[in-house]
């Protein structure tokens, strides 16, 4: 149908048009959310909970009430960083499931200079530019390990991220208990306090770091669509073979993209001590790491190619997530539930979306 | 002699998890299928195996939900990569996703927050007085029965691959599959095939991790050992019979980790629990280089 549509679309109004062009994107989406959809709420029906009651926590929780959207947009920033994280060396068919490891990495060590430095009492015009550079240096370089192992010993990146992320736990952990840094009042193994400089602070209940997430989509877009680098990531996804040979310096691009991706995970951690924990703790792994390292990958295939469409994307999926949150308080519906929503939402994305390709 | 000869049979309990993965990923790769998702079988399995074990405290219905699993999970990615010729790597990485949420969710309806966590049926023993006093040699030998059904495993596939003309056939697809379809081999058929065996494999091993390593689920207790796994293959060179050291390599590396942590009181724990995972990178790292690596591992076939 909208090849049809397209064929005779020259003869036809702009509407018709733009709806040819937006038909297949509808089905996928289509397709994918009411399958989803339905499976959950069979599911819940099956289990004995009310159904329209599921679905409604699960949509509207974001939008009934300010803290709902809050909470949303909180959990969106962390996730913006996650995504990207996955999605620009994705671009060059290189799957980086490191985010988790790579944003623990940079929140330690965020942590880490935050409080070695805790003594010198720096003013925060000077203490945030060096935290936010610690952080994006500490995930760029987490990553690189990744990429050298890529690029020197072919191991494949699913691989050397995984267990990355293992080890960046244990780093948390490690920290966490370090001598002098271990809040002897903490319930649990935590950091003392960062200095209250560190921290950006909040307008109107939401993280100034949205500011920075907001900067991050324009360069992102900027380099994938714009930049030399953006054009070899693109070639190297398209035809590796073919673009090595017209001259793209395959091992570069490789690097410079895994230290890309890395530093905007280390980023997302790194405001995420800074600003919302204000100490490293043994929790962030559980709390901020998995779900996000994962939801980022999620994330990334819903919207496909384009870097433009990662935020509205990463907004839903946190919808979701407070909408789960809701659930689980409200009505004692596991969040796994919607967890197993949102990846069968994307598999089935995946699937239709390859599905069409394959017919073209 | 005592503590050398616990720490073998440390090692060959865990080392059982590790090869039954490995060798599983390793009858997938053979055939050019990249399971990639171990870890989400062996979670999935886990918590089914477990749950179904202790309910009807019966070992053997326990694994064999565990089985079922992962030659449920194995079809569905084969069906859905032979079907939609959809990314092997991508579709990986979600299935392992969705088996990381639905092994907790599944927990969460049937068991519940409990106290008491639900204990796993002992398995039987192999050996009697004779094989539980040798000293080391017992480590091996004095095992669950799961061990030896490891242990045939690793025999069976070396003796597939390597003395079968079936063997060699499904070698050939992994090296080049265009090939093997031209001399009359059905690609497709057998890439369901090893993919639902290996994917069962996998399965028998997240059951057993629950039911006789641990006793018990916990989230995310496979650890990434399904991952770590890879590496064994990798180590392996892809070939069954190395499976098996590479397993006991792993092993050995996680139990001295334990034991480490344990005993050495001023030593980070930290770093100790980080050593299997380091080791997983340092072995991939030295082997890379030397390895046969299956030709057409992760890529679709289609006949056109």
């Amino acid at each position: 149908m909208a090849l049809a549509l397209g064929a005779k679309s020259s003869a036809q109004s702009w509407g018709a048009r733009t709806l040819s062009r937006a038909l297949p994107g509808i089905k996928v989406y289509g397709l994918a959310l009411s399958v989803s959809f339905g499976v959950i709420a069979a599911i819940s029906a099956a289990l004995g909970y009310s159904v329209p009651e599921v679905l409604r926590t699960l949509v509207f929780s974001s939008f009934r009430s300010y803290a709902g959207l809050k909470s949303t947009i909180k959990i969106s920033i962390p996730l913006l960083f996650t995504t990207y994280a996955f999605f620009i060396p994705a671009k060059m068919r290189f799957y980086n499931c490191g985010a988790w490891g790579q944003m623990l990495f940079g929140g330690a060590m965020t942590a880490v200079v935050a409080l070695l430095l805790a003594d010198w009492n720096l003013p925060s015009v000077v203490l945030i530019p060096l935290l936010v550079i610690t952080a994006i240096l500490a995930g760029g370089a987490f990553a690189l390990i990744a990429g050298y192992l890529k690029a020197d010993y072919d191991i494949n990146p699913i691989v050397s991220t995984i267990m990355l992320n293992y080890v960046a736990i244990q780093c948390v952990g490690f920290f966490c208990t370090a001598r002098g840094f271990l809040d002897p009042t903490g319930g649990h193994p935590q950091t003392k306090l960062l200095p209250s400089s560190a921290a950006l602070g909040f307008v109107g209940g939401i993280p100034y770091s949205f500011l920075l997430a907001a900067l991050t989509v324009l360069v992102v877009s900027v380099l994938i669509n714009r930049t030399r680098l953006g054009y070899e990531i693109n070639a190297i996804g398209y035809n590796p073979v073919a673009a090595q040979s017209y001259g793209i310096d395959f091992r570069r691009t490789l690097l410079l993209t895994f230290f890309f991706g890395g530093a905007l995970a280390g980023l997302g951690g790194g405001l995420e001590v800074m600003n919302i924990h204000n100490r490293l703790l043994v929790g962030f792994a559980d709390i901020s790491g998995l779900e996000l390292g994962a939801l980022g990958i999620l994330a990334t295939l819903v919207v496909g190619e384009n870097p433009m469409a990662v935020p509205v994307s990463c907004f839903l999926m946190s919808v979701l997530l407070v909408g789960a949150d809701r659930l689980q308080r409200t009505m004692q519906v596991p969040v796994e539930l919607v967890f197993l929503l949102q990846a069968m939402i994307v598999l089935l994305i995946v699937i239709t979306r390859a599905k069409l390709s394959a017919k073209r | 002699m005592e503590a050398i000869t616990t720490f073998v049979s440390q090692t060959v309990l865990y080392a059982t998890v590790y090869t039954l993965v490995a060798l599983g990923i390793l009858i997938g790769g053979r055939a050019g299928i990249f399971i990639i998702f171990g870890e989400g079988i062996l979670l999935t399995s886990a918590s089914t195996g477990l749950i179904v074990a202790s309910s009807t405290q019966n070992w053997f219905l326990g694994f064999l939900m565990g089985a079922f699993v992962g030659g449920a999970a194995g079809l569905a990615f084969i069906y859905l990569h032979e079907t939609y010729k959809v990314n092997q790597f991508l579709l990986g990485i979600i299935f392992f996703i969705l088996g990381a949420g639905l092994s907790d969710l599944i927990y969460k309806l049937v068991i519940g927050v409990t106290l008491t966590p639900p204990l796993a049926p002992p398995t039987p023993v192999v050996g009697g007085k004779i094989l539980s006093e040798l000293p080391i040699l017992s480590g091996f030998l004095h095992q669950s029965v799961v061990v030896y059904f490891m242990y045939a495993a690793i025999l069976i596939a070396w003796w597939f691959y390597y003395g079968t003309k079936v063997g060699l056939e499904t070698r050939a697809i992994g090296e080049n599959p265009k090939v093997a379809d031209m001399v009359g081999v059905n690609v497709t058929l057998r890439r369901y095939l090893v993919t639902i065996i290996g994917s069962i494999l996998i399965g028998i091993a997240g059951a057993y991790l629950a039911i006789v390593v641990i006793k018990t689920y916990a989230s995310g207790m496979g650890g990434g050992r399904g991952f770590m796994a890879i590496g064994i293959t990798i180590f392996a060179s892809w070939k069954p019979q190395r499976a098996l050291v590479g397993g006991l390599l792993f092993a050995a590396v996680e139990v001295f980790s334990f034991t480490l942590q344990i005993a050495a009181k001023n030593f980070p724990y930290q770093l100790a629990l980080m050593m299997p995972f380091l080791a997983v990178l340092l072995i991939m790292m030295i082997f890379k280089k030397r390895i046969e690596f299956p030709a057409s591992v992760g890529d679709p076939y289609s006949r056109e």
